[in-house]
């Protein structure tokens, strides 16, 4: 125990002394959020919405004053569908409501509706995003004015019920703590030790009576605590500045974090065990481990759109789970048999890269 | 007298190439044994078997009676180890590294002080300096206090003076001398000749294979033939006079004098060897027998090998 | 003054407050193989960098094959040839495609390429292997390769950062009956060295002591000067001075 002190505390010291590195672990996640939370935002506001009324009723009128109502579209009320799609190819509106002149009775009779839009699809994710705002706003009209259940067609997404603004933010900060938290246990742990390996201070560490799992925990011990503190860090901006929200418990989420950072390393320690040089563990790390979990943990791209084949890789990144279950804590306040089952996969895993790892750490070769 | 270190036939393959071929030899406490030969001789390949972090193909060894294969733990845990680089922390200050490595071995630097105190001396001023910043010399110097610092049961250094400065080479081997004589046995390896005559005893080892095992005073005495040197302006001339001349065994470049390397000195060659110069020669020369130095030995075993 | 090919005056290089290179002046001949002695750390590796045009003097100045190496680093680098301790070979490369990199680096031509990386891989007996890979062949054959490139392009002057370390004392000897060859084909050898038997093979030395030369002449002369026997002892003689 007194060993591995020891060891921790040196390892602090080249954190300390190399502040570049520590900048960057910790300004990272910061800039990342910040571009993540202000650029990458899917949701839209005042969306030129062109409306083609044919009804002219109470309850049309109604539907339209709704519409009006908040930031989320600009209605153009047009005269007759061909004027309407004028509009659209031009550019001029995003997309068209047609409400035809059966509209207040069907609805009063509560039967199947006669509205239709159309999207201008040139950009699908603005498209999607639009045709679920109108849903969610005939949802909301047919529960005020009806009285009566959405018919039908009107089912809103389950999707958007947990984010009902459809704030993207909400959705990719789950996936960004898995980034970074990536980044930092894997990519860190596995330049720093084969910096030991490169410097030959490796075999000095060898030859002495420390054991090898006394130095691989003592490599790894800081970079988890670095790494919590910067799970802290993201937590924070994003309650702060974001304004997500936390639904459910707090010391879960730090506890399957920390599953998250063990299994990282543990990825980071197999890398290290592999790599003869420092470029080539930066390169193993960046290349197989990052880039697959920004792209395949459904942070950016949902997993659902993707090829099966892809969708199969997905099942081995920690992130796809660690995001899962993050969702979970974070959005729902599912309770914990809601991701019993991803956690016990995370905990698998991170046990299957553990004893890989060790079993690749030679400490006598041939 | 009990060895502390026995090597018994150590061979190691690397692919194709024969690193180490059938190697043994003994350590006695008390004594450096030095390895000299060239890069790529298998100088690195032997210190890492004798320090278990490399399993040989073939062949035993021990160190105090602990066998690297069964008892490789308590070897790790008794000996010093300074790697062919010297292996520090560059961002770690000179009393970190330090401190660092006694503390690993479960003891601090006030505990052995005495054991490192004159070569610490000289680094002293340093002590709050990053290792990366200091010069050759006082790296190696931190480096061997740091193989001291433990206090172990013997030294293994792989060349601690490589790439260091002539005069930092000379204050190091004063220092392992002094380390040999507070009882911790030193097995050191080299490719400087000159160092040789600083080891208790050498082995010369070239292409993986032990040429000659002795003392430095027995592998001189043991040169085989007469050595004469010829000093003068011009260096090639003598060596182009002398190329094919049948009673030489080799010619070689010796600083500013030439070594010609003879069977026998008797008056009729010593007199034909003369007059080619006395002919061939514009300039004054001087010609004497010498005694061989370490470097005329090494490079007649190098020869004989060949053959 | 044709036969001056470095002139040094008043060179020195400072680093913050440390002063690397301190008020050096000398000149190294043309056709003379210059040994450049020194501890690690004396400034040896900072001069060498000035007068390979790499680093500028923080003042004093330097001409190298006529031009001067503040002003005319491109020049300087184009007349000169280099050679470091790790021989800068690239393993992964054949031997013929590192002969035909380095050549095409100063800018010589196809057919010049070919007819001069011939003619030196006949003359190092290395012709069977044109097509090996660098990582394959022994120390010494390396050493003796990386030499022949530094010396392609045909300069005035080769500067050779301690090109000996390691081998075997055979394939040293080799190596220094290549420089000596070098010599005579009219290439100005400047050399640095920790073995101090290399020192005496040298026509004229100089020995660095914290950033100024200490000592500068025939080896000889040096030896003659501090009344000692061999080039180790002027060392030493050099550094107690400097202690006391």
């Amino acid at each position: 125990m007194k060993n591995l002190s020891i060891f921790v505390r040196k390892e602090f010291l080249h954190i300390v002394r190399d502040p570049k590195s520590l900048m960057i672990m910790v300004l990272l996640p910061l800039v990342e959020i910040m571009l993540i939370g202000f650029v990458l935002r899917f949701e839209i506001a005042n969306t030129n919405l062109a409306v083609v009324d044919m009804a002219k009723q109470q309850q049309s009128t109604k539907l339209i004053h709704r519409l009006e109502g908040g930031d989320r579209f600009k209605v153009r009320l047009t005269q007759s569908m061909p004027e309407a799609e004028e509009l659209l190819t031009e550019g001029k509106v995003k997309a068209i409501l047609y409400i035809s002149e059966d509209f207040d009775r069907k609805a009063v009779e509560n039967s199947e509706s006669s509205l239709q839009l159309l999207l201008d699809a040139t950009d699908p994710n603005i498209a999607t995003t639009i045709e679920a705002y109108v849903k969610a706003t005939l949802a909301d009209f047919w529960v005020d004015s009806i009285g009566g259940s959405p018919v039908p067609m009107l089912i809103t997404e389950q999707m958007f019920y947990y984010n009902p603004l459809l704030k993207s933010v909400y959705a990719t900060v789950p996936g960004l703590i898995s980034v970074v938290l990536m980044l930092i246990c894997a990519l860190m742990t596995s330049i720093s030790l084969t910096r030991e390996k490169e410097s030959g201070t490796l075999k000095v560490l060898l030859i002495s009576p420390l054991k090898p799992l006394q130095i691989i925990i003592g490599k790894l011990a800081p970079y988890l605590l670095v790494s919590l503190l910067i799970t802290g860090i993201i937590l924070a901006l994003s309650f702060g500045v974001f304004g997500v929200p936390m639904a459910g418990s707090l010391i879960m989420l730090i506890m399957v974090s920390f599953v998250y950072c063990l299994c990282a390393l543990a990825l980071g320690f197999l890398i290290s065990t592999k790599a003869k040089t420092q470029q080539v563990a930066m390169m193993m790390s960046l290349a197989g481990l990052m880039l697959p979990t920004t792209l395949l943990s459904g942070m950016i791209y949902p997993i659902k759109n993707m090829p099966l084949w892809l969708q199969g890789i997905t099942y081995i990144m920690p992130a796809r789970w660690f995001v899962s279950i993050l969702k979970h804590i974070m959005l729902k306040a599912s309770p914990f048999s809601a991701y019993a089952g991803e956690l016990v996969v995370l905990l698998i895993m991170t046990g299957i890269f553990t004893l890989l790892s060790l079993k690749n750490f030679t400490t006598r070769f041939r | 007298m009990q060895a502390f270190i026995s090597a018994q036939g150590l061979v190691k393959h690397y692919g194709n190439t024969l690193a180490l071929d059938n190697v043994s030899f003994e350590v006695y406490q008390n004594e450096i044994l030095g390895f000299i030969g060239p890069d790529g001789a298998g100088k690195s390949t032997l210190f890492e078997i004798l320090t278990t972090l490399l399993i040989p193909d073939a062949g035993e060894a021990s160190i105090n009676g602990m066998d690297i294969h069964k008892d490789y733990g308590k070897i790790r845990a008794s000996i010093g180890f300074m790697p062919g680089k010297f292996s520090l922390y560059q961002d770690l200050t000179v009393q970190e590294n330090l401190s660092f490595f006694a503390n690993i071995f479960g003891s601090s630097i006030e505990e052995n002080y005495h054991l490192i105190k004159g070569i610490y001396e000289l680094l002293k001023p340093f002590a709050n300096r990053k290792a990366g910043a200091l010069s050759g010399g006082m790296k190696q110097k931190l480096a061997l206090c740091c193989a001291l610092i433990h206090k172990p049961l013997a030294l293994f250094l792989d060349e601690p003076t490589t790439g260091v400065d002539a005069v930092s080479r000379t204050e190091f081997w004063d220092n392992l001398m002094q380390i040999r004589d507070s009882g911790i046995p030193i097995v050191v390896s080299t490719p400087y000749m000159d160092e040789a005559t600083r080891c208790d005893r050498v082995a010369m080892i070239h292409n993986g294979r032990i040429m000659k095992l002795d003392t430095p005073d027995n592998i001189i005495k043991g040169y085989d033939g007469k050595l004469l040197s010829i000093t003068c302006k011009d260096r090639q001339k003598p060596k182009a006079l002398l190329q094919n001349e049948a009673a030489i065994t080799s010619l070689y470049s010796f600083g500013d004098a030439l070594h010609i390397s003879l069977n026998n000195t008797d008056a009729s060659t010593l007199k034909l060897i003369s007059s080619k110069l006395e002919q061939g020669m514009d300039s004054p020369y001087q010609i004497k027998e010498v005694f061989p130095i370490f470097e005329d030995c090494f490079l007649q075993l190098m020869g004989q090998m060949k053959k | 003054m044709s036969d001056v090919i470095i002139q040094a005056s008043n060179l020195s290089r400072r680093f913050g407050n440390f002063v690397a290179v301190d008020n050096i002046t000398f000149e190294v001949r043309s056709g003379e193989i210059f040994g450049f002695l020194g501890a690690n750390g004396a400034g040896k590796t900072t001069a060498m960098r000035i007068l390979c045009g790499l680093l500028a003097p923080s003042s004093g100045s330097a001409t190298v094959c006529g031009y001067d190496v503040a002003t005319q680093s491109e020049q300087v680098k184009l007349n000169i040839g280099y050679m470091s301790q790790r021989f800068s070979l690239f393993d992964d490369l054949s031997v013929w495609d590192n002969i035909s990199f380095y050549a095409g680096i100063y800018k010589m031509s196809r057919a010049q390429i070919k007819d001069a990386g011939n003619t030196m891989l006949d003359k190092l007996e290395l012709s069977k292997y044109k097509n090996r890979l660098v990582g394959s062949l022994p120390l010494g054959w390396k050493q003796k390769l990386a030499f022949a490139i530094a010396i392609i392009h045909k300069p005035q002057l080769v500067f050779l950062d301690e090109p000996t370390g390691g081998v075997d004392p055979i394939t040293r000897r080799a190596f220094w009956d290549m420089l000596y060859a070098a010599a005579i084909e009219g290439i100005t050898i400047f050399v640095t060295t920790h073995y101090l038997d290399e020192a005496e093979y040298c026509d004229r030395i100089s020995i660095m002591v914290n950033g100024k030369i200490g000592a500068l002449g025939t080896p000889l002369e040096l030896k003659e000067q501090f009344k000692v026997l061999s080039i180790y002892d002027v060392i030493l003689a050099l550094a107690r001075g400097e202690e006391a």
